[in-house]
């Protein structure tokens, strides 16, 4: 009889340890993500539409300078403001081609600034903090703020290089898709 | 009295305005996080509870951790977590990248890993950030259905590229320190 309560306990407990999760996110991060949108979506409204799908449309132009604007300051911007995971409805203002691009920037720039902005996307501190506490043991603090730094500049590199590789693959299964 | 009644009206209509927008906002606030992301974290908690009621999240990040000891093995790791059919599976809740982050954060501590391999780490465990969430952020940024089609496995052959490629960089960044 044993072994099959130590079943049942084992198979419940994976849901348990699910629901633990899942009620430590509705409580820690939904509350603060519903008010941000409300703020976010009053903003955008008062700005105007407008005036943002035209920044979208001139991040959307042809030419190799506007994919900077499209995949380094639009993400940087929405990210900060946003937060993980409103970030990504700035896409909205950009055309369908280049959607998905956007996103892969905007979604990779959510760990590189938690070391000097945690905000943006406090339930998935650990990606950083991890390896970052451990640096502080053994290297101490300054190694952790310099850690810190180079992960925000190098992950801007990233998000753009990311953007640019994405917007081409996207394009050559489009093609494939419609042909 | 003319002036003050027409003062009002229009201070009236205003804060009408200010509390109509905030009302439709709060409105579509909600429809978004009911919609979208409770379900979304609904499946990610499942995910989440198999990891680690089971112990498999533990099991993997220490399969995973000796790779970390070298930039070629902080490659390969990349190269692993970024595989497509991989990178959806191992990306929700970053919860793979926090428990290898966790492991090789122990490593740092007692110096067994070197200063210089923090950055390339940092980078190495993350090649899979939001790929189990490509139709969730697209549908967030109102794409339609084709284009959510060909984004996902765009996203996902991008990250096979840009993986390894963060990971280079990083390890460039971090001479010096």
């Amino acid at each position: 009889m044993d072994w099959l309560v130590q079943l049942a306990q084992g198979f419940i407990g994976i849901f348990q340890a699910g629901a633990e999760w899942w009620w430590a996110v509705f409580v820690g991060i939904v509350p603060l993500v519903v008010v941000l949108m409300t703020a976010f979506n009053a903003v955008i409204a008062w700005i105007g539409h407008e005036r943002i799908e035209n920044f979208g449309k001139f991040a959307s132009q042809e030419g190799i300078i506007f994919l900077p604007f499209r995949y380094l300051l639009l993400p940087v911007v929405s990210v900060f403001v946003l937060t993980n995971p409103m970030a990504y409805t700035m896409g909205r203002f950009l055309p369908e081609k280049y959607k998905p691009a956007f996103y892969d920037a905007a979604v990779s720039f959510v760990h590189p600034p938690l070391g000097i902005l945690p905000h943006v996307n406090p339930g998935e501190l650990f990606v950083w903090a991890g390896i970052a506490t451990g640096v502080a043991t053994g290297y101490g603090d300054a190694a952790v703020t310099d850690l810190a730094v180079r992960y925000l500049l190098v992950g801007l590199v990233v998000i753009l290089i990311r953007g640019i590789v994405t917007e081409r693959l996207t394009a050559m299964m489009w093609k494939k898709a419609s042909a | 009295m003319e002036a003050l009644n027409s003062f009002l009206t229009r201070f009236g209509r205003l804060m009408g305005g200010l509390v109509g927008t905030m009302f439709q906002s709060g409105r579509e606030a909600v429809d978004q996080v009911w919609k979208n992301i409770l379900p979304f974290l609904a499946f990610v908690a499942v995910i989440v509870g198999i990891m680690n009621g089971t112990g498999l999240g533990t099991w993997i990040a220490t399969l995973l951790a000796p790779l970390a000891g070298s930039i070629w093995g902080l490659l390969a790791l990349s190269l692993i977590i970024g595989l497509p059919v991989l990178s959806p599976l191992l990306g929700p809740g970053a919860v793979i990248a926090q428990i290898i982050g966790t492991l090789l954060g122990t490593l740092f501590a007692n110096k067994t890993l070197p200063l210089s391999a923090a950055l390339p780490a940092l980078f190495a465990i993350n090649p899979q950030v939001g790929c189990d969430f490509i139709p969730v952020g697209l549908a967030l940024g109102e794409a339609e259905p084709e284009t959510v089609e060909v984004g996902v496995p765009a996203v996902l052959f991008s990250r096979m590229i840009t993986g390894p490629v963060a990971v280079i960089l990083a390890f460039l960044a971090s001479l010096g320190m």
